[in-house]
């Protein structure tokens, strides 16, 4: 029985880092209809300020994601101002395009300035977890998940409860009436985007305390933040909570079934997915388009 | 996939390293027949190894390693084959890290460059599709970077492996359990689900019992899974006396860091890739300690070899040559071995004839800094036993076996919470 509970607490703590890593592609999919095909490497770059500050400066890594999230906010405001903007009309292959060499690009540059090595962030606590019994629960992976949660709570707030969210919403609704009522398309779009981006570094510095990081590291977590949307369902911020949770909890379970080998746990997952691609087109809590 | 990054960068420095050699190439190449009375024909070998691409680092390494020799021999005036010098060259392709080609590659060097002899590439699949080419030519082939069995089980007569099989990665460190106090005898064995590391895997399960241990969890999990905690926590429930993973370098300090969180505390912890790469102290600190792993080679070892450079003077050779602060790689000590099976074979045979120098090779058995080469009938180096390294205090120390260590090894393990 403890060991029922100690996957599902491990499964709900690896959630919590898809809910980070999803929440800045839901919002930025949802809304300016780009599957951002970069958002991985925008993830690894947060990693990488993280390990910067704390090697260099002895940062404590979860002190360093409001850093993570202003400089990602700049980088995400100033690549969809000059770069993205321009395709924003455009048929859904460019954006593909534009974004899959974007993260090439990241790639590359992460890798000219901080070479292919494994990097790792761990805090003198790293090791160490709460113990509840026979259950474990490692403080860095708790704090990620805490932190995803909040991460979840601001970006609720900022779209129901500021000017600027009312705004970030109306444009998703609909563009032109957006426009007709005098919302500033271009800021929007900006707006938008370099949230997506600030939460990405966020969720990357929370995968540099418990996972290597390389410039290539982000790759897998588009994909994870593409399946966590579509399970959970586009257009709400409880939609991505969910999505995130759930994935994590049949990835954990699922490598633990004796009758399967761990080797299926992304097979799984997938076939959930497909499951309520079928059953539940809208995602587990999504809003009817 | 990061590795590859790695040395797409590291690659440039190649073209530099290239230079330097043609500068030297041109240097030796007029002297070394001058002080030979009897000079005989050149002989060449051709070598399709990965200058760029994903694998150009292993490629570089591998280079570095023929390279080495081919300065060595070059400055003897060449192999002496029944009383005649031959001088040596090496020409070299850039596979550009694609399987594929290095078939086409080997072909080339064959027919275009009259190559007498081929040295393996880079990687178990490059080997693979070179190793028909040479059995369809006839011409041997001796290869150090290809540990994947199945290309020995086709029955190739021309094909040779100077490098230990992928089934002996872990098989060392449990001889070396098997004669430790108190002995540990339970073991879960953790597999990334890639070939060569189920092949790891698969010998440790069928080994184990012989030594009186037990496997008593065995998963395979994705190969690049970003989260092994799940596992970490059921192997727990199994209080297992080893902790031994089959995977890669991402997937083993994964795996670490996920034990020491989820306190599982075994008295050996041993991964089959990963621990001897610097990386993995520098990315772990001073939870890599105690970490063992299986190695080809490390500059530590003491082998009496029978001709050649003995292993200090070739981990200083390799310095000099290379300017290079770091001990060198055992990728680049395994591909001076396959220069040496040849180099041996040839003054075996008196002769140039292929057969006869595939003869020769079947018949191998020779001490060298690398080791034993002597090939069983499949045309594998199985004489050869893999070191068991440990990191003690954050740096490798060869501990397994003990006529080849420069340690012994700190066991048990201390519990995470103790350290």
């Amino acid at each position: 029985m403890s060991q029922f509970t100690q996957q599902v607490i491990l499964g709900l703590l690896l959630g919590g880092v898809y809910v980070a890593v999803a929440l800045g592609f839901s919002l930025v999919w949802g809304i300016l209809n780009i599957v951002n095909l970069a958002h991985g490497a925008l993830v690894i770059v947060g990693a990488y300020i993280t390990w910067v500050l704390f090697t260099r400066l002895h940062i404590d890594p979860f002190l360093s994601l409001p850093v993570d999230a202003l400089a990602l906010f700049v980088i995400g405001y100033a690549l969809q101002r000059g770069v993205i903007n321009r395709v924003i009309r455009a048929p859904l292959l460019f954006t593909f395009l534009l974004t899959f060499g974007i993260n090439l690009v990241i790639v590359s540059l992460l890798l000219l300035i901080f070479t292919g090595d494994f990097r790792s962030v761990t805090p003198a606590y790293s090791g160490s977890g709460l113990h509840i019994g026979a259950v474990v629960i490692p403080y860095i992976r708790l704090g990620g998940l805490v932190a995803a949660l909040v991460l979840a709570g601001i970006l609720w707030a900022v779209l129901n409860r500021t000017r600027s969210g009312a705004a970030i919403l109306a444009v998703g609704a609909d563009r032109d009436a957006a426009q007709l009522v005098g919302v500033d398309l271009r800021h929007i779009y900006a707006l938008t985007f370099a949230i997506g981006a600030a939460f990405a570094g966020v969720a990357g510095g929370i995968i540099s305390t418990f996972q290597s990081i390389t410039p290539t590291a982000g790759d897998p977590y588009t994909l994870q933040a593409f399946v966590v949307v579509i399970l959970g369902g586009l257009g709400r911020v409880s939609a991505t909570v969910a999505g995130g949770l759930a994935f994590g909890l049949i990835e954990v379970l699922g490598q633990s079934a004796h009758w399967l080998g761990s080797g299926y746990a992304n097979a799984i997952a997938f076939v959930v997915l497909v499951v309520v691609l079928v059953v539940r087109p809208r995602g587990l809590l999504g809003r009817l388009a | 996939m990061t590795m590859r990054y790695i040395i797409r960068m590291r690659g440039a420095r190649l073209g530099a390293l290239l230079a330097g050699l043609a500068v030297f190439l041109a240097a030796c190449g007029g002297s070394s027949s001058a002080n030979a009375p009897t000079t005989g024909s050149t002989i060449v070998f051709g070598a399709a190894v990965s200058l760029t691409g994903s694998q150009s680092k292993e490629g570089a390494l591998t280079k570095q390693g023929y390279d080495l020799w081919l300065d060595w021999i070059k400055a003897r005036g060449g192999i002496v084959v029944n009383n005649v010098k031959h001088p040596v060259e090496i020409k070299y392709e850039d596979d550009q890290s694609n399987a594929n080609l290095s078939a086409t590659l080997v072909q080339k060097l064959i027919t275009d460059e009259k190559a007498n002899f081929i040295l393996g590439p880079y990687g178990s699949a490059a080997t693979a599709s070179d190793a028909v080419i040479a059995e369809k030519n006839g011409i041997p082939m001796v290869e150090a970077n290809g540990a994947a069995q199945s290309i020995f089980s086709k029955g190739y007569k021309f094909t040779f492996g100077v490098l230990s099989p992928a089934n002996k990665y872990l098989t060392g460190v449990i001889d070396m359990a098997a004669t430790l106090s108190p002995k540990p005898t339970t073991i879960a064995m953790l597999t990334a689900n890639d070939n060569f590391s189920v092949e790891v895997a698969k010998a440790v399960e069928d080994y184990a019992p012989s030594k009186g241990m037990q496997v008593v969890f065995t998963k395979q999990y994705p190969a690049a899974a970003p989260d092994v905690s799940g596992l970490i926590s059921q192997a727990k429930q199994k209080n297992p006396d080893i902790v031994m993973n089959s995977g890669h370098l991402a997937e083993s300090i994964a795996i670490n860091k996920a034990a020491e969180q989820l306190g599982l505390d075994a008295k050996i912890f041993a991964y089959s890739v990963g621990p001897s790469t610097p990386d993995f102290i520098s990315a772990l600190g001073g939870d890599a300690n105690y970490v063992y792993d299986g190695s080809q080679w490390t500059p530590q070892v003491k082998y009496t070899p029978a001709f050649y450079l003995s292993v200090a003077d070739y981990v200083k050779a390799y310095k000099a040559k290379f300017s290079s602060n770091e001990d060198p790689d055992y990728h680049v000590a395994e591909s001076t071995a396959a220069c040496l099976a040849f180099q041996k074979a040839l003054e075996n045979a008196g002769s140039l004839d292929p057969v006869k120098v595939r003869d020769a090779l079947a018949s191998l058995d020779v001490m060298t800094f690398f080791g034993q080469i002597k090939f069983d009938s499949r045309g594998i180096n199985t004489f050869k036993p893999m070191v068991v390294e440990q990191i003690q205090s954050g740096t490798h120390y060869t501990v397994f076996p003990a006529n080849v260590a420069n340690g012994s090894p700190k066991y048990p393990t201390p519990s995470w919470s103790s350290r």
